[in-house]
Protein backbone atom coordinates (compact mmCIF):
# COMPACT_ATOMS: atom_id res chain seq x y z
CA UNK A 1 0.00 0.00 0.00
CA UNK A 2 1.39 3.36 -0.98
CA UNK A 3 1.10 6.13 1.53
CA UNK A 4 1.24 9.87 1.54
CA UNK A 5 4.91 9.61 2.42
CA UNK A 6 5.58 7.42 -0.63
CA UNK A 7 3.68 9.89 -2.75
CA UNK A 8 5.77 12.78 -1.47
CA UNK A 9 9.01 10.89 -2.04
CA UNK A 10 7.88 9.84 -5.50
CA UNK A 11 7.01 13.41 -6.45
CA UNK A 12 10.32 14.71 -5.17
CA UNK A 13 12.26 12.11 -7.17
CA UNK A 14 10.19 11.86 -10.32
CA UNK A 15 8.81 15.30 -11.11
CA UNK A 16 12.23 16.81 -11.91
CA UNK A 17 12.28 14.36 -14.83
CA UNK A 18 8.89 15.32 -16.16
CA UNK A 19 10.32 17.38 -19.02
CA UNK A 20 12.64 14.56 -20.04
CA UNK A 21 9.73 12.13 -19.95
CA UNK A 22 7.59 14.48 -22.02
CA UNK A 23 10.29 15.07 -24.61
CA UNK A 24 10.94 11.34 -24.97
CA UNK A 25 7.24 10.71 -25.50
CA UNK A 26 7.14 13.56 -28.00
CA UNK A 27 10.08 12.17 -29.92
CA UNK A 28 8.50 8.76 -30.01
CA UNK A 29 4.89 9.69 -30.72
CA UNK A 30 5.34 12.98 -32.62
CA UNK A 31 2.05 14.23 -31.21
CA UNK A 32 1.75 16.56 -28.18
CA UNK A 33 -1.67 15.36 -27.00
CA UNK A 34 -0.62 11.72 -27.11
CA UNK A 35 2.69 12.52 -25.47
CA UNK A 36 0.87 14.19 -22.61
CA UNK A 37 -1.50 11.26 -22.11
CA UNK A 38 1.33 8.79 -22.31
CA UNK A 39 3.41 10.56 -19.68
CA UNK A 40 0.40 10.80 -17.40
CA UNK A 41 -0.23 7.06 -17.64
CA UNK A 42 3.48 6.28 -17.31
CA UNK A 43 3.83 8.28 -14.11
CA UNK A 44 0.88 6.47 -12.57
CA UNK A 45 2.37 3.13 -13.56
CA UNK A 46 5.69 4.19 -12.12
CA UNK A 47 4.04 5.10 -8.86
CA UNK A 48 2.21 1.79 -8.71
CA UNK A 49 5.54 0.05 -9.11
CA UNK A 50 7.40 2.48 -6.88
CA UNK A 51 7.89 -0.05 -4.08
CA UNK A 52 9.70 -2.36 -6.42
CA UNK A 53 12.11 0.34 -7.54
CA UNK A 54 15.37 -0.22 -5.74
CA UNK A 55 17.97 1.25 -8.04
CA UNK A 56 19.54 4.65 -7.78
CA UNK A 57 18.87 5.88 -11.29
CA UNK A 58 15.25 6.90 -11.14
CA UNK A 59 15.53 8.92 -14.35
CA UNK A 60 16.51 5.86 -16.38
CA UNK A 61 13.82 3.81 -14.65
CA UNK A 62 11.20 6.40 -15.56
CA UNK A 63 12.45 6.55 -19.14
CA UNK A 64 11.95 2.78 -19.39
CA UNK A 65 8.35 3.10 -18.24
CA UNK A 66 7.61 6.07 -20.48
CA UNK A 67 9.07 4.23 -23.42
CA UNK A 68 7.01 1.10 -22.79
CA UNK A 69 3.87 3.15 -22.37
CA UNK A 70 4.56 5.02 -25.60
CA UNK A 71 5.03 1.73 -27.41
CA UNK A 72 1.69 0.51 -26.03
CA UNK A 73 0.08 3.67 -27.31
CA UNK A 74 1.58 3.12 -30.75
CA UNK A 75 0.55 -0.54 -30.86
CA UNK A 76 -2.93 0.36 -29.84
CA UNK A 77 -3.17 3.06 -32.49
CA UNK A 78 -1.95 0.56 -35.02
CA UNK A 79 -4.43 -2.11 -33.99
CA UNK A 80 -7.28 0.31 -34.15
CA UNK A 81 -6.44 2.00 -37.36
CA UNK A 82 -5.83 1.05 -40.91
CA UNK A 83 -3.39 3.84 -41.29
CA UNK A 84 -0.05 2.47 -40.31
CA UNK A 85 2.73 4.78 -41.19
CA UNK A 86 5.28 3.09 -43.30
CA UNK A 87 8.34 3.75 -41.24
CA UNK A 88 6.87 2.13 -38.15
CA UNK A 89 6.33 -1.25 -39.76
CA UNK A 90 9.56 -2.13 -41.37
CA UNK A 91 12.40 -0.02 -42.41
CA UNK A 92 15.46 -0.60 -44.37
CA UNK A 93 18.07 -1.56 -41.89
CA UNK A 94 20.88 -1.11 -44.30
CA UNK A 95 23.32 1.53 -43.23
CA UNK A 96 23.42 4.36 -45.76
CA UNK A 97 26.92 4.50 -47.01
CA UNK A 98 28.99 7.60 -46.79
CA UNK A 99 32.71 7.48 -47.17
CA UNK A 100 35.35 10.15 -46.96
CA UNK A 101 35.22 10.94 -50.61
CA UNK A 102 31.51 11.63 -50.59
CA UNK A 103 32.11 14.78 -48.65
CA UNK A 104 33.63 17.85 -50.22
CA UNK A 105 35.26 20.24 -47.75
CA UNK A 106 32.63 22.95 -48.26
CA UNK A 107 29.96 20.38 -47.58
CA UNK A 108 31.56 19.35 -44.35
CA UNK A 109 31.33 22.89 -43.12
CA UNK A 110 27.81 23.45 -44.34
CA UNK A 111 26.66 20.38 -42.46
CA UNK A 112 26.51 22.82 -39.61
CA UNK A 113 22.99 23.70 -40.60
CA UNK A 114 19.62 24.91 -39.58
CA UNK A 115 17.84 23.31 -36.67
CA UNK A 116 14.46 23.30 -38.32
CA UNK A 117 15.74 21.05 -41.03
CA UNK A 118 17.15 18.58 -38.57
CA UNK A 119 13.92 18.41 -36.59
CA UNK A 120 11.99 17.47 -39.72
CA UNK A 121 14.52 14.88 -40.70
CA UNK A 122 14.48 13.28 -37.27
CA UNK A 123 10.73 12.88 -37.55
CA UNK A 124 11.32 10.81 -40.65
CA UNK A 125 13.55 8.34 -38.83
CA UNK A 126 12.02 5.05 -37.71
CA UNK A 127 10.95 4.82 -34.09
CA UNK A 128 13.77 2.59 -32.87
CA UNK A 129 16.26 5.08 -34.26
CA UNK A 130 14.57 8.12 -32.80
CA UNK A 131 14.46 6.73 -29.31
CA UNK A 132 18.15 5.83 -29.06
CA UNK A 133 19.10 9.14 -30.61
CA UNK A 134 17.02 10.98 -28.05
CA UNK A 135 18.40 9.03 -25.11
CA UNK A 136 21.98 9.49 -26.25
CA UNK A 137 22.17 12.95 -27.79
CA UNK A 138 19.54 14.80 -25.80
CA UNK A 139 19.55 13.05 -22.44
CA UNK A 140 23.19 11.99 -22.55
CA UNK A 141 22.78 8.38 -21.45
CA UNK A 142 25.68 6.00 -21.99
CA UNK A 143 25.40 3.04 -24.37
CA UNK A 144 25.11 0.75 -21.37
CA UNK A 145 22.31 2.76 -19.80
CA UNK A 146 20.42 2.89 -23.09
CA UNK A 147 20.79 -0.85 -23.53
CA UNK A 148 19.19 -1.27 -20.10
CA UNK A 149 16.33 1.04 -21.00
CA UNK A 150 15.49 -0.58 -24.32
CA UNK A 151 16.43 -4.09 -23.12
CA UNK A 152 18.74 -4.80 -26.01
CA UNK A 153 22.50 -5.41 -26.22
CA UNK A 154 24.94 -2.54 -26.30
CA UNK A 155 25.95 -3.51 -29.82
CA UNK A 156 22.40 -2.96 -30.99
CA UNK A 157 22.32 0.48 -29.38
CA UNK A 158 25.53 1.38 -31.19
CA UNK A 159 24.42 0.13 -34.56
CA UNK A 160 21.07 1.89 -34.30
CA UNK A 161 22.70 5.14 -33.31
CA UNK A 162 25.15 4.78 -36.12
CA UNK A 163 22.47 4.09 -38.69
CA UNK A 164 20.35 6.96 -37.46
CA UNK A 165 23.20 9.42 -37.73
CA UNK A 166 24.36 8.14 -41.10
CA UNK A 167 20.82 8.46 -42.38
CA UNK A 168 20.54 12.01 -41.13
CA UNK A 169 23.84 12.95 -42.72
CA UNK A 170 22.75 11.42 -45.97
CA UNK A 171 19.48 13.36 -45.98
CA UNK A 172 21.20 16.58 -45.02
CA UNK A 173 23.65 16.11 -47.84
CA UNK A 174 20.92 15.40 -50.36
CA UNK A 175 19.12 18.51 -49.29
CA UNK A 176 22.21 20.64 -49.53
CA UNK A 177 23.03 19.34 -52.96
CA UNK A 178 19.51 20.12 -54.07
CA UNK A 179 19.82 23.65 -52.76
CA UNK A 180 23.21 24.04 -54.34
CA UNK A 181 21.84 22.85 -57.64
CA UNK A 182 18.95 25.29 -57.47
CA UNK A 183 21.42 28.08 -56.75
CA UNK A 184 23.35 27.45 -59.94
CA UNK B 1 45.35 2.53 -36.33
CA UNK B 2 44.33 2.89 -39.96
CA UNK B 3 41.67 5.19 -41.37
CA UNK B 4 39.02 2.46 -41.61
CA UNK B 5 39.42 1.61 -37.99
CA UNK B 6 39.45 5.26 -36.92
CA UNK B 7 36.30 5.86 -38.90
CA UNK B 8 34.48 3.22 -36.92
CA UNK B 9 35.50 4.89 -33.67
CA UNK B 10 34.26 8.40 -34.47
CA UNK B 11 30.90 8.05 -32.79
CA UNK B 12 32.22 6.23 -29.74
CA UNK B 13 34.76 9.00 -29.43
CA UNK B 14 32.13 11.73 -29.56
CA UNK B 15 29.86 9.77 -27.23
CA UNK B 16 32.71 9.54 -24.70
CA UNK B 17 32.70 5.76 -24.87
CA UNK B 18 36.37 5.14 -25.73
CA UNK B 19 38.93 3.94 -23.23
CA UNK B 20 41.61 6.41 -22.37
CA UNK B 21 44.26 4.73 -24.50
CA UNK B 22 41.96 4.36 -27.54
CA UNK B 23 41.04 7.96 -27.10
CA UNK B 24 44.67 9.02 -27.22
CA UNK B 25 45.40 6.92 -30.32
CA UNK B 26 42.30 8.31 -31.98
CA UNK B 27 43.28 11.90 -31.32
CA UNK B 28 46.81 11.35 -32.52
CA UNK B 29 45.58 9.92 -35.81
CA UNK B 30 43.00 12.60 -36.40
CA UNK B 31 45.47 15.47 -35.93
CA UNK B 32 47.52 14.11 -38.79
CA UNK B 33 44.81 12.84 -41.11
CA UNK B 34 42.69 15.30 -43.07
CA UNK B 35 40.13 12.73 -44.20
CA UNK B 36 39.42 11.38 -40.76
CA UNK B 37 39.40 14.82 -39.26
CA UNK B 38 36.80 15.96 -41.82
CA UNK B 39 34.64 12.95 -40.96
CA UNK B 40 34.95 13.71 -37.30
CA UNK B 41 33.93 17.34 -37.75
CA UNK B 42 30.95 16.38 -39.89
CA UNK B 43 29.72 14.01 -37.21
CA UNK B 44 30.39 16.55 -34.50
CA UNK B 45 28.39 19.16 -36.41
CA UNK B 46 25.47 16.78 -36.75
CA UNK B 47 25.54 15.98 -33.07
CA UNK B 48 25.62 19.69 -32.20
CA UNK B 49 22.64 20.26 -34.44
CA UNK B 50 20.69 17.56 -32.69
CA UNK B 51 21.67 18.75 -29.24
CA UNK B 52 20.63 22.30 -30.02
CA UNK B 53 17.15 21.26 -30.99
CA UNK B 54 14.26 22.74 -29.10
CA UNK B 55 13.71 21.11 -25.71
CA UNK B 56 10.08 21.25 -24.74
CA UNK B 57 8.73 22.04 -21.34
CA UNK B 58 5.97 19.72 -20.20
CA UNK B 59 2.61 21.53 -20.12
CA UNK B 60 1.81 22.78 -16.62
CA UNK B 61 -1.57 21.04 -16.73
CA UNK B 62 0.28 17.75 -17.06
CA UNK B 63 2.14 18.23 -13.81
CA UNK B 64 -1.05 19.17 -12.00
CA UNK B 65 -2.94 16.20 -13.40
CA UNK B 66 -0.21 13.83 -12.28
CA UNK B 67 -0.15 15.37 -8.81
CA UNK B 68 -3.92 15.06 -8.49
CA UNK B 69 -3.90 11.47 -9.66
CA UNK B 70 -1.16 10.55 -7.22
CA UNK B 71 -3.12 12.03 -4.32
CA UNK B 72 -6.18 10.26 -5.52
CA UNK B 73 -4.30 7.00 -5.63
CA UNK B 74 -3.08 7.25 -2.05
CA UNK B 75 -6.54 8.28 -0.93
CA UNK B 76 -5.41 11.73 0.15
CA UNK B 77 -7.90 14.48 -0.27
CA UNK B 78 -7.47 16.31 -3.49
CA UNK B 79 -7.78 19.82 -2.29
CA UNK B 80 -10.72 21.86 -3.34
CA UNK B 81 -8.33 24.50 -4.56
CA UNK B 82 -6.74 22.35 -7.20
CA UNK B 83 -10.14 21.30 -8.51
CA UNK B 84 -11.24 24.86 -8.75
CA UNK B 85 -8.00 25.73 -10.43
CA UNK B 86 -8.54 22.90 -12.84
CA UNK B 87 -12.05 23.97 -13.68
CA UNK B 88 -10.78 27.47 -14.34
CA UNK B 89 -8.16 26.11 -16.70
CA UNK B 90 -10.56 23.75 -18.38
CA UNK B 91 -13.01 26.51 -19.14
CA UNK B 92 -10.31 28.09 -21.17
CA UNK B 93 -9.88 24.98 -23.28
CA UNK B 94 -13.35 23.79 -24.04
CA UNK B 95 -15.02 25.73 -26.74
CA UNK B 96 -18.34 23.89 -26.65
CA UNK B 97 -20.28 26.03 -24.22
CA UNK B 98 -19.14 26.86 -20.75
CA UNK B 99 -17.78 23.76 -19.15
CA UNK B 100 -18.06 24.88 -15.56
CA UNK B 101 -21.74 25.68 -15.83
CA UNK B 102 -22.50 22.23 -17.16
CA UNK B 103 -20.29 20.27 -14.87
CA UNK B 104 -20.30 20.33 -11.10
CA UNK B 105 -16.85 19.65 -9.79
CA UNK B 106 -18.29 18.16 -6.68
CA UNK B 107 -15.48 16.07 -5.43
CA UNK B 108 -16.15 16.80 -1.80
CA UNK B 109 -19.86 16.02 -2.09
CA UNK B 110 -19.26 12.40 -3.00
CA UNK B 111 -20.95 9.99 -0.64
CA UNK B 112 -19.44 6.64 0.39
CA UNK B 113 -22.27 5.00 -1.48
CA UNK B 114 -21.34 6.75 -4.66
CA UNK B 115 -17.69 5.96 -4.11
CA UNK B 116 -18.58 2.27 -3.98
CA UNK B 117 -20.71 2.67 -7.05
CA UNK B 118 -17.82 4.37 -8.82
CA UNK B 119 -15.57 1.47 -7.89
CA UNK B 120 -18.09 -0.82 -9.56
CA UNK B 121 -17.97 1.30 -12.68
CA UNK B 122 -14.18 1.24 -12.65
CA UNK B 123 -14.08 -2.56 -12.31
CA UNK B 124 -16.49 -2.92 -15.19
CA UNK B 125 -14.35 -0.61 -17.29
CA UNK B 126 -11.11 -2.38 -16.42
CA UNK B 127 -12.69 -5.80 -16.92
CA UNK B 128 -13.83 -4.81 -20.40
CA UNK B 129 -10.30 -3.83 -21.36
CA UNK B 130 -8.48 -6.68 -19.67
CA UNK B 131 -10.29 -9.67 -21.03
CA UNK B 132 -10.27 -8.07 -24.45
CA UNK B 133 -14.01 -8.15 -24.38
CA UNK B 134 -14.78 -4.54 -25.03
CA UNK B 135 -17.77 -5.18 -27.21
CA UNK B 136 -20.53 -7.77 -27.69
CA UNK B 137 -21.60 -6.09 -30.86
CA UNK B 138 -18.82 -4.52 -32.81
CA UNK B 139 -19.89 -1.85 -35.20
CA UNK B 140 -19.25 1.76 -35.99
CA UNK B 141 -22.83 2.06 -37.20
CA UNK B 142 -25.30 3.22 -34.59
CA UNK B 143 -28.12 1.62 -36.57
CA UNK B 144 -26.53 -1.74 -35.87
CA UNK B 145 -25.64 -1.11 -32.26
CA UNK B 146 -28.96 0.30 -31.07
CA UNK B 147 -31.24 -2.59 -32.13
CA UNK B 148 -28.85 -5.09 -30.60
CA UNK B 149 -29.98 -3.97 -27.15
CA UNK B 150 -33.65 -4.68 -27.94
CA UNK B 151 -34.95 -7.28 -25.50
CA UNK B 152 -31.66 -7.28 -23.62
CA UNK B 153 -32.48 -4.29 -21.46
CA UNK B 154 -35.85 -2.76 -20.65
CA UNK B 155 -35.00 0.63 -22.03
CA UNK B 156 -33.73 1.96 -25.28
CA UNK B 157 -30.32 3.52 -24.98
CA UNK B 158 -29.69 6.48 -27.23
CA UNK B 159 -26.74 5.64 -29.45
CA UNK B 160 -25.05 8.62 -30.99
CA UNK B 161 -22.65 8.97 -33.79
CA UNK B 162 -19.83 11.32 -32.82
CA UNK B 163 -17.49 10.48 -35.64
CA UNK B 164 -17.29 14.05 -36.76
CA UNK B 165 -16.32 15.15 -33.29
CA UNK B 166 -13.56 12.56 -33.41
CA UNK B 167 -15.09 10.12 -30.93
CA UNK B 168 -15.40 6.86 -32.80
CA UNK B 169 -18.19 4.45 -31.90
CA UNK B 170 -16.72 0.96 -31.82
CA UNK B 171 -19.58 -1.04 -30.41
CA UNK B 172 -21.81 -1.97 -27.52
CA UNK B 173 -21.89 -4.44 -24.69
CA UNK B 174 -24.20 -5.67 -22.01
CA UNK B 175 -22.71 -5.20 -18.57
CA UNK B 176 -23.75 -5.36 -14.95
CA UNK B 177 -23.34 -2.49 -12.56
CA UNK B 178 -24.39 -3.18 -9.03
CA UNK B 179 -26.11 -6.39 -10.20
CA UNK B 180 -28.30 -4.45 -12.59
CA UNK B 181 -28.13 -4.72 -16.34
CA UNK B 182 -26.56 -1.72 -17.97
CA UNK B 183 -25.73 -0.97 -21.54
CA UNK B 184 -22.20 -0.01 -22.29
CA UNK B 185 -21.49 1.94 -25.44
CA UNK B 186 -17.88 1.95 -26.40
CA UNK B 187 -16.23 4.90 -28.04
CA UNK B 188 -12.65 5.65 -28.81
CA UNK B 189 -10.50 8.72 -29.11
CA UNK B 190 -6.93 8.06 -30.16
CA UNK B 191 -5.77 5.14 -28.04
CA UNK B 192 -8.32 5.77 -25.31
CA UNK B 193 -11.38 3.65 -24.83
CA UNK B 194 -14.41 5.36 -23.36
CA UNK B 195 -17.11 3.23 -21.79
CA UNK B 196 -20.45 4.97 -21.62
CA UNK B 197 -22.72 3.16 -19.17
CA UNK B 198 -26.43 3.80 -19.33
CA UNK B 199 -28.64 2.36 -16.59
CA UNK B 200 -31.82 2.90 -14.67
CA UNK B 201 -30.54 2.08 -11.24
CA UNK B 202 -29.53 5.08 -9.26
CA UNK B 203 -27.76 5.14 -5.93
CA UNK B 204 -29.90 7.21 -3.62
CA UNK B 205 -27.59 10.16 -3.66
CA UNK B 206 -26.89 10.13 -7.36
CA UNK B 207 -26.82 13.76 -8.25
CA UNK B 208 -28.88 14.87 -11.18
CA UNK B 209 -26.37 17.51 -12.01
CA UNK B 210 -23.38 16.39 -14.03
CA UNK B 211 -20.49 15.42 -11.83
CA UNK B 212 -16.86 14.73 -12.46
CA UNK B 213 -14.94 12.31 -10.29
CA UNK B 214 -11.41 11.14 -10.48
CA UNK B 215 -10.39 7.83 -9.04
CA UNK B 216 -7.52 5.38 -9.56
CA UNK B 217 -6.31 7.29 -12.56
CA UNK B 218 -9.68 7.28 -14.31
CA UNK B 219 -11.96 10.14 -15.01
CA UNK B 220 -15.60 9.43 -14.39
CA UNK B 221 -18.48 11.71 -15.32
CA UNK B 222 -22.07 11.19 -14.19
CA UNK B 223 -25.20 12.80 -15.48
CA UNK B 224 -28.88 12.03 -15.89
CA UNK B 225 -31.29 12.70 -18.70
CA UNK B 226 -34.84 11.65 -19.51
CA UNK B 227 -35.04 9.19 -16.66
CA UNK B 228 -31.81 7.44 -17.52
CA UNK B 229 -28.48 7.69 -15.75
CA UNK B 230 -25.26 8.01 -17.63
CA UNK B 231 -21.69 7.47 -16.66
CA UNK B 232 -18.68 7.92 -18.92
CA UNK B 233 -15.34 6.56 -17.84
CA UNK B 234 -11.94 6.60 -19.43
CA UNK B 235 -8.27 7.19 -18.89
CA UNK B 236 -8.72 10.00 -21.37
CA UNK B 237 -7.97 13.41 -19.87
CA UNK B 238 -10.68 15.35 -18.09
CA UNK B 239 -10.94 18.01 -20.73
CA UNK B 240 -11.70 15.62 -23.56
CA UNK B 241 -13.91 13.31 -21.53
CA UNK B 242 -15.94 16.34 -20.51
CA UNK B 243 -16.23 17.32 -24.14
CA UNK B 244 -17.47 13.82 -24.95
CA UNK B 245 -19.98 13.74 -22.11
CA UNK B 246 -21.25 17.15 -22.91
CA UNK B 247 -21.83 16.18 -26.52
CA UNK B 248 -23.69 13.10 -25.35
CA UNK B 249 -25.80 15.01 -22.89
CA UNK B 250 -26.74 17.92 -25.05
CA UNK B 251 -27.40 16.32 -28.37
ZN1 LIG C 1 42.69 8.76 -41.29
Amino acid sequence: MLTKKDRQRFERLSLPHLDAAYNLALWMLRNPAEAEDTVQIAFMRAFEAFNSFSGNNIAAWLMTIVRNTAINTLNRNKRNSNLVSFDEIAHNTEKPHINNHDLRPDEVMSLITKQTVIAELIERLPLDHREVLYLRDIEGYSYKEISEIILLPKGTVMSRLSRARAQLQKWLLQQQRKEHFRGL
Amino acid sequence: MDCDHINKLIESYLDAELTLSDRRDFETHVTDCGDCSAQLEAMRALQNNIQNMHYHTAPCTLKQTIKNQLRDYTGEDTSRISWLKWSAMATGFVSVGALSSWLVLAYIMVSPLQTRFTDDIISAHVRSLMVDHVTDVESTDRHTVKPWFNGRVDFSPPVKDLKEQDFRLIGGRLDYINNTAATALVYQRRAHIINLFIYKYSPSQHSHKPQLLQRNGYNVIYWSRNGLNYCSISDLNKKELTEFSQLMATF
